[in-house]
């Protein structure tokens, strides 16, 4: 028990982690199901070129998802990322413009960009006291402002190596999807084992409680919402990579798209409990249902009602408890 | 109310001596209204033109109802992020019944306000008998219904609407909108039930203490239910108001509502967490939305700009009124 108060941060941690399994078995259930189900469905879907499709297609939803991920464990929300990410895409391929040299320049700029966006997110919202929900919709708005300033239209071009990020296979794995599982571990190695990381679930946990274990919930908001607004440029690159140019509303529906994975692999609303696995499961479920529907041949409206009901059941299976916000 | 760690709250700072904290918080919203609208009219003689004014009323109008209703859910600590679904929908239906005959419209609206009830109640049940959060509820809502108007669609929506609609959207009754009026008199009712009736008063109860409500006995599931279901309803209502301005409908009329109804509601001081403001400050709050919107045009500034002030104004009033504030427990 002498483990209990060597590292109170640490243990409030492993406590909020413990809790995951049984949510994470059921996504993994219904992936199992949705699997059999596409193998009935069609005769072309188990195939290895399809699920390496399956495999590159994530990656957009992931990264975004990711930085969500994040945002949510602190108990926070960022309706931001839709809005970064069109900010971001048209910057991209707006100052590369067909210019190799400029490549890394400009994706090291709009990554640091979006984190210091999502940094003043967490800032306002910490110190001006505003929910987060209040903030990045305000901040959505600004962004999107800036962005159809900058260009009402797509601009700028990319250059055919950078195309490599969303093309390129090593393997027959894509790059982009290489990348988003990299990610997700490094994210995970962080959360679950680094003293900020776990820091993160408990400001989401419990606030003050957090900071009477001396932790900075101000700068772990910063961070948190640093690193959301870093993915989500990531996604933006990705994006620019896949399309060929930026676009003003390229992140248009991300903002709740990127929050499907995210509650229905398991991390609560309220904060704290959950995590960037379950995500992962979240991300690949929804890749895998929107893959077998087209297979189905069945319109993307029932797509979204699928996915409607999806969440609903997802949340009834994680009841939140207690919390109305 | 617990006490907070940090003891640097701003409205212990407003508590001290004389309230001008108290005095700013109500009406320092209006003041900037009218600071505002003087420096537009300066600036640009057109703004206090009556041809303007009604104008931007009649612009104003729909996101005006579908904020009365936005209002009563965010009082019961929810949110509803399917009003633009539900006013896409309800357009949807009305052009639906491809009725040219003005004696439709009763049974147009019956259609819209049933679909209405029927989200409002699924929301409504999910929030408060299934204790999901509401931002999940109603974004699940959302998307369900946007596939069910696309099946029912199928891509295509028709545009034949009984000519009583383009009076009810842009129309005027001796020089005054008559979407204006609908809001005025739905905006009355409303206001009675909350800050008269007794349903009001249960429903801030609610909003403020879901606990303390329940241990009096009130009936708190049926009440949020209620919430839900009458801003869906109206939702509802603003679509067809919404439609009849536009002229014409598409997939996504009401596009941008569900978040501008909420940062209007939340301007006016109505608090994300419930129980604190009211219709009338909500309205405020879209006043002022529509005035800056209008300013920008007027001034002969890019059309983003209003993004951009949209976007500044909703944060900054709301870390001025604490109506956003966000007690982390």
């Amino acid at each position: 028990m002498s483990a209990v108060t060597s590292d109170p941060p640490r243990t409030a941690a492993r406590q909020a982690i413990r809790q995951m399994p049984v949510s994470l078995l059921v996504v993994l259930g219904l992936i199992v199901l949705l699997l059999a189900i596409g193998v009935i469905a069609s005769p072309r879907f188990a195939s290895l070129n399809n699920f390496r499709n399956i495999f590159q297609q994530s990656a957009a939803l992931g990264f975004v998802s990711l930085g969500q991920t994040i945002v949510v464990l602190t108990g926070g929300i960022d309706l931001s990322v839709g809005a970064m990410i069109s900010l971001t895409s048209n910057f991209t391929s707006g100052w590369i413009d067909g210019d190799p040299n400029m490549v890394v320049p400009v994706v090291v700029g709009v990554i640091a960009l979006g984190a210091a966006i999502g940094c003043v997110n967490g800032a306002l919202s910490h110190y001006l006291r505003v929910h987060p929900l209040i903030v990045t919709l305000g901040m959505a708005a600004i962004l999107q402002g800036c962005t159809l300033l900058y260009s009402l239209a797509p601009v700028g071009k990319v250059t055919d190596d950078f195309e490599a990020f969303a093309y390129g296979r090593i393997f027959g794995l894509s790059y982009g999807g290489l990348a988003m599982l990299a990610l997700f571990a490094l994210v995970g190695v962080f959360l679950h084992r680094t003293r900020t990381g776990n820091a993160i679930y408990v400001v989401g946990g419990d606030a003050r409680g957090a900071r009477l274990l001396g932790i900075s919930v101000a700068w772990t908001m910063m961070l948190a919402y640093a690193m959301s607004g870093a993915c989500a440029a990531l996604t933006a690159v990705y994006l620019v990579s896949r399309m060929g140019s930026g676009d003003p509303w390229r992140g248009d529906g991300f903002d709740l798209a990127s929050i499907t994975p995210v509650v229905v692999g398991g991390t609560a609303l309220s904060g704290g409990r959950g995590g960037p696995l379950g995500t992962l499961l979240g991300v690949y479920l929804i890749s895998l249902l929107n893959n077998i529907l087209n297979f189905m041949d069945v319109s993307t409206f029932y797509q979204w009602i699928v996915q409607g009901l999806i969440i609903i059941t997802a949340v009834a299976i994680h009841v939140e408890k207690g919390r109305r916000a | 109310m617990s006490e907070p760690v940090s003891g640097e709250l701003p409205t212990d700072r407003a508590a001290s001596s004389f309230p001008t904290g108290q005095l700013l918080s109500k009406y320092g919203l209006l003041g900037f209204l009218v600071a505002n609208a003087l420096v537009v009219s300066v600036l640009s003689p057109a703004f206090l033109k009556p041809e303007n004014i009604a104008n931007v009323l009649t612009q104003a109008a729909p996101l005006g109802i579908v904020v009365l209703g936005q209002t009563f859910v965010l009082l019961v600590g929810g949110v509803d992020l399917s009003v633009a679904s539900v006013m896409a929908t309800s357009a949807v239906i009305a052009t639906g019944f491809a009725a040219t005959d003005n004696r439709m419209v009763p049974v147009i609206f019956a259609a819209a306000i049933g679909l209405g009830l029927v989200v409002g109640l699924v929301n409504g049940f999910l929030v408060a008998k299934r204790n999901v959060s509401p931002f999940l509820a109603t974004l699940a809502t959302t998307i369900v219904l946007q596939g069910l108007r696309f099946l029912y669609t199928q891509g295509s929506t028709g545009s034949t609407l009984p000519s009583a609609f383009a009076l009810m959207g842009a129309g005027r009754f001796i020089g005054v909108p008559v979407n204006l009026i609908a809001l005025v008199v739905l905006a009355a009712i409303f206001g009675f039930v909350l800050l008269v009736s007794k349903y009001g008063r249960k429903i801030y109860l609610v909003g403020n203490n879901v606990r303390g409500a329940i241990l009096v006995g009130l009936p708190t599931d049926r009440i949020i239910i209620g919430c839900y279901a009458l801003c869906s309803v109206i939702a509802a209502i603003a679509g067809l108001f919404l439609v009849g301005y536009v002229g014409q409908v598409d997939q996504w009329t009401g596009k941008g509502y569900e978040l501008d109804s909420i940062v209007a509601a939340v301007m006016g001081g109505v608090a994300i967490t419930g129980g604190r403001g009211n219709v009338f400050g909500a309205l405020l709050g879209v006043v002022v939305l529509v005035v800056m919107f209008n300013a920008v045009i007027l001034l002969g500034l890019p059309v983003q700009v209003q993004l951009i002030l949209k976007g500044v104004i909703v944060i900054a009033a709301s870390a001025f009124y604490l109506s956003g504030s966000w007690e982390r427990t």
